[in-house]
């Protein structure tokens, strides 16, 4: 069943031993610290930046979920963040719902969106799967273009309402993204360690064997889209809230694309992070690179292929090298 | 409870795959309290059966019951539900994750706490991973497996992934046991180890079916046993008078006289 | 009852000869796909940065060749392309193939970075050499655009037929196709039929994009459009089927082209995913990994 495997170079926690994993809780907590006082140092510029940085790292991590805990990927989260960001701007902008009460009904949105669209693809995997969620991110700005009654079309929707009144917008923006990160990376170390959690990793590799313990295959699969489909409609809503707008120009293909280019950069990492290497990926890149916008696709194309090609190759190597030293 | 009521029954259960009949209509008592030995050439349908019990096939004709409820149309989870559970011929354990959190699996069906605790620190999630945990604890130090508990899969040998296995399915205290090929890839302690294993499990609720090569495993500990061949019975009975039977015979040592 | 039947003739036509080009670019991905279970995601870019350099070439913004000239010199650096494509690819299709699909993703951004690096952002024309002549045959207009992109079409798939029946190659592809390990065991080289597929796709995607373009203009994402619905035609074609592909690509001609106008041109791509999704469920031949009878 080679079509189900990701190959991956991955990082086994208990041969690493304890010493390394305290010292990378020490490096989560100190990077936490350090984005928690950023805001304080950095220009305005890069505050809003960071913001949609966050914002797409939790987009990544919509992605890793499905590689992690499906073996399946994606090529169509864009549909699931439209989801969350379209839900969050409407309030906002027809009724004036902060976000506060906005996200609830986004991430439940996100969570239903998966589930249906797992539903009549829960036989498929592997290519037929990414094949079928291509279909779904091309037919993503179309439907927001001609929804324009609704979601304002090509011009978008610009979401203001504030979150707490009399703070300053742009903490508002950055604080509220970063907090919804690490809510999500929260929630998913607990999910790695949950009934559910271990299941579903048994239901990627052995789905026979976890059938013939109690998780059926198609929960496996609704489950697991459901997940991901939630955790994209938050990296939607705080897109808009972090970046202010809504437009269907973010919700792009290639935007799809991306998404899964940051995952695979941040080798398909579900902490804090790797999350944020793959958001970085995303966010920074065209901000350094905004004079000489061709170079982004390729930089991004290089990097896809280094990181796969080091997945496999690295491996091959340390073992070649722990070979000629242990014959030594 | 009454071992006769508790059995697995099968009746008259035909399986073909495109043409090639693998089971021929066969009719099969599993009884509650004995460990039943299942053994046969290779490709004589043993897996096949296994399969049919355990619902990952259906079989175009028969009736599969347990404890007098028919489970014809039951799905593997469904059946798993009813506390029917299997090891498998190849070993099937991620590796994403560790020995002990393979078989907390095991426990899995019998805890039900709902998705918000998957992602949040309640007081029922931490307590249903902390009861799965000591079960599965349990059961990895009855195998003599305690100290792997915290390793992952990749880094054991074999012989004690195929422990690993059958720990996953006894920890959920089954009512049906089904074991295909336990000892393969076991050496002599190993599986002297699992045969103490398995018949301190011997009790009288609990149906045990073993599908295994090792002749010596099957000869000690089951109290009955079904030879296949080409998806047929060729022989049932206690150990001696299977060893005694001139079919088997036939088909273990050769059939110079065809 | 006679205005729907009048629009239906001609819908259908153009239908069909768009059809025949989303079939060209299905049957590249099919020939990757049926030998190596890869989806090749950077076919529509490579084959789009393909059209660009026979404009650079026969346009003076890199050379000033005849058109002919020109179409050579762009086979010869496309199957260049698809040789570099494959070599960075092929370490991973023996590993896993999902892993080898992104991969093709990374060589696709690369092909389209390329292309906005060269020739930037701008819209360009390019033309086909063809005679300009329409004639009206039972009420339907046929140009000669329609006769050539049937000829075209025609002739190549026909040849790609005829390789794959008949030549040592083809057949190797065929055994491969039917069962790798069996075929390598044999003595056959996966690599090197592998390689055959990729330049064959690769050489299809020129001429598909060669015949797409003159009907619109070219730009950055033309062909890179222009390709997904050769992805609907290989899906609805069972994916792993070259016959399948070709009926595919002439149904999502044909089917868009009356959705466009009967129903609405707006949600073509909408239409495309459900397409696809119906295809994915109710064909399944040929198209699900697995459908039962998985080894336990």
């Amino acid at each position: 069943m080679s079509d189900q495997n990701v190959s991956l170079p991955l990082s086994p926690v208990d041969q690493a031993g304890w010493r390394s994993l305290i010292s990378a809780q020490v490096g989560t907590w100190l990077l936490i610290a350090v984005a928690l006082c950023l805001p304080l140092v950095v220009a305005g510029s890069w505050v809003f930046a960071l913001g949609i940085c966050f914002a797409n790292a939790i987009g990544v991590l919509s992605v890793s979920v499905l590689v992690r805990y499906g073996g399946e990927v994606s090529i169509g989260h864009t549909f699931f963040s439209a989801v969350g960001a379209y839900t969050v701007a409407i309030l906002d902008t027809r009724f004036g719902i902060p976000l506060w009460l906005s996200v609830p009904p986004a991430l439940a949105l996100g969570v239903v969106a998966g589930i249906l669209f797992a539903w009549p693809s829960r036989r498929l995997s592997g290519i037929y799967l990414a094949v079928s969620t291509l279909a779904l991110a091309l037919a993503v700005p179309e439907i927001i273009n001609n929804a324009d009654g609704l979601t304002g079309g090509y011009e978008g929707l610009y979401v203001s309402e504030p979150l707490v009144p009399g703070v300053k917008m742009s903490l508002q923006r950055y604080y509220a993204a970063l907090a919804v990160l690490l809510a999500v990376t929260y929630g998913l170390a607990r999910l790695r360690r949950s009934r559910q959690g271990l299941a579903l990793l048994l239901s990627k590799s052995h789905p026979a064997a976890a059938d013939a313990f109690g998780a059926r295959q198609v929960w496996a699969r609704v489950a697991v889209m459901g997940i991901s489909g939630g955790i994209a409609a938050l990296c939607g809503a705080m897109l808009a809230f972090a970046g202010s707008t809504v437009s269907p120009s973010g919700f792009t293909f290639w935007a799809a694309i991306f998404l899964l280019v940051g995952s695979v950069v941040s080798v398909y990492g579900l902490t804090f992070p790797r999350a944020l290497i793959g958001g970085a990926f995303l966010t920074l890149i065209p901000q350094f690179l905004s004079a000489s916008g061709a170079w982004i696709p390729v930089l991004y194309g290089v990097a896809l292929l280094g990181v796969i090609l080091a997945g496999h190759y690295l491996p091959r190597l340390t073992q070649a090298m722990g070979r000629r030293k242990g014959g030594a | 409870m009454d071992a006769a009521t508790n059995a697995l029954t099968g009746q008259g259960i035909s399986l073909s795959f495109g043409g090639i009949k693998v089971l021929k209509g066969l009719d099969v008592t599993f009884r509650a309290g004995e460990i039943t030995g299942l053994i046969g050439p290779n490709g004589a349908g043993k897996t096949s059966l296994f399969n049919c019990l355990t619902g990952a096939y259906s079989p175009q004709e028969g009736q599969i019951a347990y404890a007098g409820q028919s489970l014809d149309g039951l799905s593997p989870a469904a059946r798993a539900g009813k506390g029917i559970v299997r090891s498998f011929q190849h070993v099937a354990l991620s590796l994403d994750l560790t020995v002990l959190e393979n078989v907390m699996i095991g426990v899995a069906r019998n805890h039900h706490a709902g998705w918000l605790n998957a992602f949040l620190p309640l007081p029922r999630g931490r307590a249903e991973r902390a009861e799965m945990e000591r079960a599965a604890m349990g059961a990895l130090t009855d195998l003599g497996l305690a100290d792997a508990a915290h390793s992952l899969p990749d880094a054991l040998p074999p012989g004690m992934l195929r422990l690993v296995e059958i720990a996953r399915a006894i920890v959920g205290k089954p009512d049906v046991l089904l074991l295909d090929e336990p000892a393969a890839g076991l050496n002599n302690s190993e599986t002297r180890d699992l045969m103490q294993t398995l018949r301190k499990l011997r009790s009288g609720g609990l149906v045990m079916v073993v599908v295994e090569h090792d002749m010596d495993l099957v000869m000690s500990i089951c109290d009955r046993i079904y030879v296949m061949n080409f998806g047929e019975f060729v022989a049932c009975g206690t150990a001696d008078e299977v060893r005694r039977d001139p079919d088997v015979i036939r088909i273990y040592l050769g059939s110079d006289d065809d | 009852m006679s205005d729907i039947l009048r629009d239906l003739f001609p819908l259908v036509w153009s239908g069909m000869i768009t059809g025949c080009l989303y079939a060209l670019g299905a049957l590249g991905l099919v020939m990757i796909f049926k030998c190596s279970r890869v989806v090749n995601f950077s076919h529509g870019n490579v084959a789009g940065f393909a059209a660009f350099l026979i404009y650079g070439f026969s346009s003076g913004v890199l050379l000033e060749l005849s058109w002919g000239a020109a179409v050579l010199l762009t086979i010869i650096a496309i199957i260049a392309i698809a040789f570099l494509s494959y070599a960075v690819v092929s370490p991973l299709v023996f590993e896993s193939d999902l892993t080898a699909t992104i991969a093709t993703l990374g060589i696709g951004l690369i092909a389209q970075g390329a292309t906005l690096l060269i020739f930037g952002a701008d819209i360009v024309s390019l033309d086909l050499p063809v005679p300009r002549f329409s004639t009206a045959v039972l009420g339907l207009r046929i140009t000669g655009y329609d006769l050539t992109v049937l000829a075209v079409a025609v002739v190549t798939i026909g040849a790609l037929f005829f390789v794959i029946d008949f030549t040592k190659l083809g057949i190797a592809f065929r055994a491969i196709s039917e069962n790798p390990f069996a075929a390598e065991v044999c003595g056959l080289n996966l690599r090197s039929v592998h390689l055959f597929a990729w330049i064959v796709a690769a050489i299809l995607g020129v001429v598909g994009a060669l015949l797409i373009v003159p009907t619109t203009f070219l730009s950055v994402t033309t062909v890179a459009a222009f390709m997904l619905q050769a992805f609907a035609a290989a899906v609805i074609g069972g994916f792993a089927s070259l016959p399948g592909a070709l009926v595919g690509g002439i149904l999502v001609g044909v089917l868009m082209n009356l959705f466009t106008f009967y129903v609405s041109p707006e949600y073509s791509s909408t239409f495309l995913l459900g397409l696809i999704m119906l295809a994915l469920n109710i064909f399944p031949n040929g198209i699900l990994a697995r459908v039962e009878g998985f080894r336990v």
